[in-house]
């Protein structure tokens, strides 16, 4: 019962993350889903991926988005949603109600006689997995360094035409320079 | 076994990260990669076996991903990698001064690993998947000089029929899963006869469409001539050597399934027949170096295809080993004339003998083998493989063949001696070809002349670790025996002198000549496959160009296409629920 | 299953979850808001393999493929970021509706 009510204080958490004006206070509320979502996996007796999810949805994930939102700025968006309303309401209530229907439908599998331990089955039985995070990784270290990158901004056109007209004085001023010494010399 | 493939791949993703600015170490580097990646197949060769050597479950959908190396598979990765290395050695003079050497270097070696992974894998699924990435590094390699349109078309041509061919095979795999419930080969081998005739015929038709595409059998035969815009160590490698021999191995490998099928090997025996003897034709009237190696390539391979569906797999696979040899011998010869004059064109080439020996000197041990004359590879190979249609096949088989023969040793004789014999009628005085290039002829050479030898380990090879195939046990000193004894090689021998004498006899038969004037004309446009062609990928281009109305370039519809997508799935699960 | 057994209202909870996100995928205009939202959807998967896990008795098998799909999910919150603000310095918004470079 505890476990079915904090899946729909998730659901709650989640909507007002989308109807949130501010970037930040959807982070924190998706924070707080992370939250509510780790507990639900305590109780349902998923010790260790409950902690993993606390600190890297709840804690680094926000973290990375802070972050994100503080370099990227929050922006006014317009009012009017891109889709028309009626077409992303109905996708959306098709697509749950054959989510729904089928998960009703489910047939569980009879549970094997002794499962391994969690980290027995991780590197054991999982452990093509395991190679495929690390290359994930990889890749997402590669990320974080366009995340990180100064952006090398293109010269603004008026920037660059005025250090032009400024060159081309220059240039103008020495050749004048050098006719007048010439000049100088031949009279001389 | 795991490094023939992973090698070349590591030296494709090292070679491409070194970057442009180091040319003499991305030569070094790709050099370096592909001979490990030779050495790594050549020391699998006392290896083989029939059981797997890797198995890596990849879950229950999708079977597993298996390495087995048996003898086909084996020496074909032999084939590829060896020749691979060689065609790279080629390729540090032949690209010497080049642009943008990572990414050639790094498709080659691409190139490389996939094909070696394409033979030596035992999942229908893997099989396809290696077989589509080979399409696509023949696809960047021929438009390798992307800002000429012609190396561009014949680049997309390629990857069109060839990707056409290739849904034929994947039909066919996919039906075998459904029947079998695996994806492994060797199963599908063992039980080919549980499945309904049907399923059966459709398979084998589908396998044979993919083998036909890719090998550049009729009626897709007009993209192979079209890709010789491919520098030519690619055309060596891919397009004679390697690339085009999946499709072989993809029917010799599959034979003993499919042998049973009604129409099946008639089938296979026409489009080889079709294929040799229409490309021959088409090589007695090109006047480019390229273009005619390209049908004589078309040719040859249509001698393996007819071998096989005439039922003598091992001659096929034996041919299949001596053309590898000499057909890369000729276009990396090939490569070096031109690359010394500097044009394609034959009618602008003559008397480069005296300029070139040492290429005049390979270039025509390796048109000996084509000719098929003794003492060269290409002798004994063909040798077996027109007594094994004598043996097996109809007889209107066995003479279309001899007549194949006979052609192609007419227009050998012929490229030769635009190229290397008569009057200079080009400008350029041409230099001999620089010490890289030279390494990699004079290999090919001596295998050309040697490889026969090998004809009863190959035997063993084969026998010893195909169980589905029946092989003859042959040994190499009784083939000689054989070769040499059998009516039919004497045969074989007349009408190939008879063709010599008629190439050379070709000044007198001018008059001939233009008689056969519109014949000559309608054999250059590829006797009317290259409109069937290019109304197929006119069609192709076409409906890509217009669902491109459908990318609005904003993110929220393709959000809708993916929702919707997921709907669609759910109905059709809940369906079956 | 049974309609009111608690698991089962926690298969529907999940199933909601999922919902919001779907609508969120389609409604919201703003970049980062769209990796909020993508980052929900990922959570209503993982709450629904560790529910099979529990439902099933393989509960270690359920964690251990959520493990799997944490690090990949939040690999792809660092790129969908990193894109983002690229995309804020180099043209300047973040509305989707602006950002339609790759039409045609």
């Amino acid at each position: 019962m505890l476990i079915a009510l904090l899946i729909l204080t998730a659901v709650a958490f989640a909507a007002l993350a989308l109807r949130a004006r501010r970037l930040l206070t959807s982070t924190l509320w998706l924070a707080g889903v992370s939250a509510v979502v780790s507990v639900v996996f305590y109780l349902l007796g998923a010790r260790q991926v409950a902690v993993i999810e606390l600190s890297i949805g709840a804690g680094l994930v926000t973290v990375l988005f802070v972050f994100a939102i503080s370099v990227a700025g929050e922006e006014a968006m317009g009012a009017r949603p891109l889709l028309p309303g009626v077409l992303a309401w109905a996708l959306s209530i098709l697509a749950i109600g054959l989510l729904g229907w089928f998960v009703r439908s489910l047939a569980m599998p009879a549970p094997p006689s002794a499962e391994p331990a969690f980290s027995a089955m991780l590197w054991g039985q999982r452990g093509l997995d395991v190679l495929v995070q690390v290359i994930l990784i990889f890749a997402g270290v590669l990320g974080l360094l366009g995340l990180l990158a100064e952006a090398k901004a293109p010269l603004e056109k008026s920037v660059a035409e005025a250090i032009m007209a400024e060159r081309d004085r220059d240039l103008a001023a020495m050749q004048q320079r050098a006719h007048d010494i010439h000049r100088e010399k031949e009279i001389v | 076994m795991c490094l023939i493939i992973g090698l070349p791949w590591l030296g494709a993703l090292i070679v491409w990260l070194v970057g442009d600015g180091h040319p003499r170490l991305q030569h070094a580097l790709a050099t370096a990669f592909s001979v490990g990646g030779g050495i790594a197949a050549l020391a699998l060769l006392p290896f083989t076996s029939f059981e797997p050597a890797l198995r890596l479950s990849m879950g229950g959908v999708f079977g597993d991903f298996t390495l087995v190396p048996d003898g086909l598979g084996v020496f074909l990765a032999a084939v590829a990698a060896v020749i691979g290395c060689l065609a790279v050695i080629f390729s540090t003079d032949y690209m010497h001064g080049e642009a943008q050497l990572g990414r050639y270097y790094a498709f080659v070696l691409l190139f490389i690993g996939a094909m070696a992974g394409l033979v030596l894998t035992g999942s229908l699924l893997i099989l396809f998947i290696f077989w589509e990435i080979t399409a696509l590094c023949s696809y960047a390699l021929i438009a390798f000089h992307n800002d000429d349109p012609k190396a561009v078309a014949g680049g997309i041509k390629a990857l069109i029929v060839t990707g056409l061919g290739g849904v034929g095979l994947l039909a066919g795999a996919l039906i075998a899963f459904a029947y079998l419930g695996s994806y492994d080969i060797n199963t599908f081998l063992a039980e080919a006869g549980s499945l309904p005739a049907l399923a059966l015929s459709v398979i084998a038709f589908g396998f044979l469409a993919g083998a036909a595409a890719k090998s550049a059998q009729v009626p897709f035969q007009t993209w192979l001539p079209d890709a010789m815009e491919a520098p030519t160590p690619v055309s060596a490698l891919i397009h004679a050597a390697t690339m085009v021999n999946a499709g072989v191995y993809l029917l010799a490998r599959f034979y003993p399934a499919f042998e049973a099928v009604p129409g099946w090997t008639t089938t296979v025996l026409v489009v080889g027949l079709l294929s040799s003897l229409l490309a021959a034709i088409m090589a007695l009237v090109s006047t480019d170096l390229k273009r005619t190696l390209a049908y004589s390539t078309i040719s040859q391979l249509g001698y393996m295809v007819a071998a096989i569906g005439a039922g003598a797999v091992f001659a096929s696979q034996f041919h299949l080993l001596s053309h590898a040899v000499f057909k890369a011998l000729l276009f990396l010869g090939a490569g070096a004339v031109i690359h010394a004059v500097g044009t394609r064109d034959m009618r602008q080439m003559g008397g480069l003998g005296p300029q070139m020996p040492f290429v005049r000197a390979v270039f025509v041990i390796g048109a000996w083998a084509l000719a098929g004359l003794p003492i060269a590879n290409g002798f004994f190979s063909k040798e077996l493989v027109l007594e094994g249609a004598l043996g097996h096949a109809p007889a209107w088989a066995y003479w279309g063949m001899v007549i194949g023969a006979g052609l192609t040793a007419f227009y050998t004789l012929r490229m030769v001696s635009m190229v290397f014999y008569g009057e200079p009628r080009g400008a350029t005085h041409a230099h001999d070809a620089p010490a890289a290039m030279r390494v990699s002829l004079a290999v090919l050479a001596a295998g050309t002349l040697v490889s026969w030898l090998l004809v009863g380990l190959f035997d063993d090879f084969l026998g010893g670790s195909l169980p589905f195939h029946e092989i003859e046990a042959v040994t190499t000193p009784g083939v000689i025996g054989e070769v040499f004894t059998a009516p039919a090689t004497y045969l074989a021998l007349a009408v190939i002198a008879a063709g010599l004498l008629l190439a050379l006899l070709r000044g007198p038969l001018v008059g001939l000549g233009r008689a056969l004037g519109p014949l000559a004309r309608f054999a250059d446009v590829g006797l009317g496959f290259e409109h069937l062609n290019r109304g197929l990928i006119n069609l192709t281009t076409g409906t890509a160009s217009a669902l491109r109305g459908a990318q609005t370039g904003v993110i929220s519809w393709n959000m809708v296409g993916i929702l919707g997508g997921l709907v669609i799935l759910l109905a059709i699960l809940v369906r079956g629920a | 299953m049974s309609l009111s057994s608690p698991l089962t209202i926690a298969w529907l909870g999940m199933v909601a979850l999922a919902g919001v996100a779907f609508y969120g995928l389609l409604a919201v205009r703003n970049l980062i808001k769209l990796v909020i939202v993508l980052q929900i959807l990922v959570k209503a998967a993982l709450l629904g393999l560790v529910l099979a896990g529990a439902t099933s008795g393989q509960v270690n098998l359920g964690q251990s493929l959520a493990a799997t799909v944490i690090v990949a999910d939040t690999v792809v919150a660092v790129i969908g970021l990193a894109l983002a603000v690229q995309i804020k310095r180099r043209l300047g918004t973040l509305d989707v509706r602006d950002l339609s470079n790759l039409r045609g």
